[in-house]
């Protein structure tokens, strides 16, 4: 701010409380509509405020579950999402900081090849090649496990570019002191790589583990089993009852707690989380 | 300890660039040699060499009597100390001297015992636990060097230790490299492009340039027996005057200005070399030496002007008396004569 | 390609390591992608029982194909909006963010959580608040005189999953404009001010222009994001519909190779979505060069 305006001031004072008021608002809504009984969806209009119902809602869902709508017990599908989350996120890590070293601390051949092949998985998103992948993991026999939903979408250009960038900053001598120390390269990765590398893998983690949780499209197509549910796909099923209106107050006590882990992780780690988006980027 | 001996020692880059031409070059056990020349001069290859970072296109290094080119930097018994310190910025200072030993499955109490003495020699016992980011520039050169004693090697390799360094630190730290060597007697080998800095430190001083080693010898036989007008003109500062004359009848002569008299040569043109502290001036409005400004150095002054067209820097005591022109005279012992064609010295 | 000095020597670790992303890269990846060209020439007879190579046939019908060129209309005003409202709802708050000295860092909280909300359950939650029976919104426009309905009305439809996406997409947009506002030196606005520009013309002739190799780079980010991660809001919202309205082209991949089972007719629309990335991802990796430079 360069000049004393009040008034623009309280202006943006304004904006930005209004923004907080509508980008919270739908979450609210959803809030509320999970503490209510069903039946309070039958009359016409949505309340605004908490009901008293939420204890058997929310008891309901990690209970039972629905069984008419197809969708299991909210635990299980929350566990499901959060084996997912981590096997994405770990996965896409390891296999990215290995390829990142051998492209920046070794000269080989076909090292240009290794590097552009990564590099095109970039333009090769889920979405467009849906048809042909669910048909590999078919083949493989992965479709309904674990390793179907994750090991498909490991390959990460973004990962192993954003370690790539970060071990070209580090300095030669370094590298060339810890060979005079006797360290190997699987000791220097270990030794010295790995620990300088690690505000870059936590900001990559809270990246990749929202990147995990969310997915949607992909559990949707290769689990049919209901224990291997996730919570985000799990909601896309109880919201596709046949003939009826959803029981409202059970897809939005799912919704909420689909949202609560990742929101969560980015809330508390704000700071890893903004490096992380931004660097992504570089 | 052991002696270094560099026979026809090449290195040719990929892309063709030349940048160590067959050096020879006989490093005895415990000396302190320096290699001194310009940037890109290929010193720093040189000594990269000697540590195995660099591979040896053509020639032999041998540590200690064995051929070592084939060796890795570990399996060389030689310790290192980078221009930017290259300190593993996640550990202590402990950690960081002890990274090497361990590695080499030293026991601990040994390496325990080696971090205490190494820390004592060099200050650093109360700095063990920091890590570096919280250490000072001279603390960080320190830690370096610790991190080369404790290895107890074969020899230590330098390399620019001291460029990051500011002007007071710089000298302040030469000193104690030059008691540690001591102290330690320990073979090192020292690449600088500080003049200053190698002829103090050296025992024997190795001027290269263009890949080539162009004279070696103790740093006071360079100074005063430059073999060519590079290591002339390299080595003193303020640096050594060097300019076209021609001897005539033992007189030096630069135009029609005679410099000194007795001159022991048969006579023809030559490039001629004088100190500014060998030139004596004294006001004379015919003198052949023409005044363009004067520096202050507080205990001397340095009178720089021209003679016969070319320039020339004179060091005279703040008392003399300073005038526009001025007559120039030099001791012919202090005069030094090369080749203008190749740049050797002659006689 | 950037290289450095130091390296290690070794004939066989430097595969090791590459070999678990390179495997996945080539059986996940490169094979479908490479089945999706090779099917995208052939067509299956209705039996599944024999397929025959038909040139470019799949990619003419494609292209005459009146369904489609709308999936490409829909995609492109779908993109557009979604990518106009939340770059310039996302600039009016981090100007606001950049203006306000206390509280800022609780506004930034406040502000990016939503990136971490999955598309799908954002497309749920304003289905939710559009929903024509029992919807707030819908209600609130009722009393303005408007009928609702986003499953029978084509530009309702449109109106909702331009907001779901929007909604989602503000909080990523905004970091990134905060973190361009905060990189321009204060010095240059004090400079301006000195000069007699107010903060609005400072806004519009020193700002705005700073921040315009963030813009163009939100802009082609938003357009990739749009085109192909907001399949999700598609799918648990409209589900293309009604009438193909909201019929995206990485959503018509998907309902004609798995619910049409139009095999080759879904893979040629593959291939020609790869090329949309390329080019995308060509532009904007253009663009990083050109970044270095400011």
């Amino acid at each position: 701010m360069v000049e004393h305006r009040p008034v623009l001031t309280a202006l943006a004072h304004a904006v930005l409380i209004l923004g907080v008021l509508a980008v919270a608002f739908p979450v609210w809504l959803a809030f509320v509509a999970s503490t209510h009984p069903s039946t309070t969806f039958l009359s016409g209009l949505v309340p605004l405020w908490p009901g008293d119902h939420w204890r058997e809602t929310y008891g309901q869902m990690f209970g039972t579950g629905i069984s008419t709508s197809g969708a299991p017990p909210l635990g299980l599908m929350m566990g499901n999402s959060l084996i997912m989350a981590l096997s994405i996120a770990l996965g896409k890590i390891a296999i990215s900081i290995l390829s990142a070293f051998a492209i920046v601390f070794f000269r080989f051949p076909f090292r240009h090849l290794a590097f552009w092949l990564i590099f095109v998985t970039l333009m090769l998103p889920v979405e467009v090649r849906i048809v042909p992948t669910f048909k590999v993991v078919a083949d493989l026999g992965m479709l309904n496990s674990y390793a179907g939903l994750a090991v498909p979408l490991i390959a990460s250009a973004t990962a192993t570019f954003l370690f790539r960038q970060f071990f070209l900053t580090i300095p030669d001598e370094l590298v060339e002191a810890a060979r005079i120390d006797g360290a190997g390269p699987l000791k220097f990765f270990r030794d010295i790589l790995l620990p300088l590398s690690r505000t870059n893998m936590a900001a990559l983690f809270v990246i990749l583990f929202i990147y995990g949780w969310n997915q949607y499209i992909w559990p949707l197509i290769v689990t049919t089993d209901e224990r291997l549910y996730t919570v985000v796909m799990g909601i896309k099923r109880m919201v596709d009852v046949a003939d009826a209106e959803p029981q409202w107050n059970y897809v939005m006590a799912t919704a909420t707690l689909a949202m609560l882990p990742p929101v969560l992780v980015v809330v508390a780690m704000q700071r890893l989380f903004v490096k992380g988006l931004i660097e992504q980027e570089k | 300890m052991a002696a270094i001996e560099l026979e026809t020692l090449g290195k040719v880059y990929p892309g063709g660039v030349e940048a160590v031409k067959g050096v020879d070059l006989a490093i005895g056990d415990g000396e302190f040699v320096v290699l001194v020349g310009p940037s890109g001069c290929g010193k720093s290859t040189i000594l990269r060499m000697i540590a195995g970072l660099e591979r040896v296109t053509h020639g032999e290094i041998r540590i200690g009597g064995a051929r070592v080119n084939e060796r890795e930097p570990a399996e060389r018994d030689i310790a290192m100390v980078f221009q930017t310190y290259a300190l593993y910025p996640h550990m202590s200072v402990r950690q960081n001297l002890a990274y090497g030993l361990r590695n080499r499955r030293m026991p601990k109490a040994e390496i325990a015992r080696r971090i205490a003495t190494a820390a004592r020699i060099l200050q650093l016992s109360d700095l063990l636990d920091r890590k570096p980011r919280a250490l000072s520039g001279g603390q960080r050169q320190r830690v370096a060097m610790g991190r080369a004693i404790v290895r107890e090697p074969a020899a230590f390799l330098f390399d620019e230790p001291l460029s990051n360094l500011d002007a007071k630190l710089r000298i302040h730290m030469r000193g104690e490299i030059k008691q540690l060597h001591r102290r330690l007697g320990t073979t090192s080998v020292y690449v600088t492009h500080d003049q200053l800095e190698a002829m103090t430190l050296a025992d024997r001083l190795v001027v290269v340039n263009g890949g080539r080693i162009e004279q070696q010898g103790a740093p006071l036989d360079l100074y005063r027996h430059p073999a060519t007008t590079f290591v002339a003109g390299f080595l003193g500062a303020p640096a050594m005057n060097l300019f076209d004359a021609a001897v005539e009848a033992g007189a030096l002569r630069v135009g029609d200005a005679v410099l000194a008299s007795a001159v022991a040569h048969p006579g023809g043109r030559v490039t001629a070399g004088l100190r500014p502290e060998a030139l004596r001036l004294s006001p004379d409005a015919g003198g052949a030496f023409h005044l363009d400004y004067v520096e202050e150095l507080g205990g001397a002054r340095l009178l720089h002007g021209r003679i016969g067209g070319q320039a020339m820097v004179a060091q005279t005591a703040v008392e003399a008396p300073v005038a526009e022109r001025m007559a120039l005279a030099t001791d012919p012992a202090d005069l030094h004569l090369f080749d203008p064609a190749t740049g050797r010295r002659l006689g | 390609m950037q290289s450095r000095r130091a390296t290690f020597r070794s004939r066989w670790l430097p595969y090791v390591l590459l070999a678990p992303q390179l495997l996945v890269t080539f059986v996940f990846f490169l094979w479908p992608a490479g089945q999706a060209v090779r099917q995208s020439f052939l067509r299956e007879d209705p039996f599944g029982l024999s397929t025959r190579f038909v040139g470019l046939d799949n990619y003419t019908r494609l292209l005459q194909d009146p369904g489609y060129l709308n999936s490409f209309q829909v995609t492109l005003v779908f993109s557009v909006s979604v990518a106009a409202l939340s770059i310039g709802l996302a600039l009016l708050l981090a100007v606001s963010a950049d203006r306000v000295i206390r509280g800022h860092r609780s506004y930034t909280t406040l502000l990016v959580w939503p990136y971490a909300v999955a598309p799908a359950v954002a497309g749920v939650l304003w289905w939710f608040m559009f929903n024509p029976t029992i919807g707030i919104l819908p209600y609130l426009l009722d009393g303005l005189g408007y009928d609702w309905n986003d499953r029978l009305k084509a530009g309702d439809a449109m109106i909702l999953v331009v907001l779901a996406s929007a909604w989602k997409q503000v909080s990523y947009n905004f970091l990134f404009f905060l973190a361009g506002l905060q990189a321009i030196p204060q010095s240059l606005r004090e400079a301006a001010a000195i000069d007699g520009a107010g903060p609005v013309k400072r806004f519009v002739t020193i700002v705005f222009p700073l921040l315009s190799p963030t813009t163009f780079f939100l802009l082609v980010v938003n357009v990739t994001y749009t085109m192909f991660e907001t399949f999700a809001v598609i799918d648990a919202t409209t589900g293309g519909g009604p009438a193909q309205a909201t019929n995206i082209l990485v959503y018509k991949v998907y309902q004609d190779g798995f619910i049409g089972l139009n095999l080759g007719s879904s893979a040629a629309q593959s291939v020609v979505l790869m090329g949309i990335v390329m080019a995308l991802t060509f532009i904007q990796f253009r663009f990083i060069e050109r970044r270095v430079q400011y």
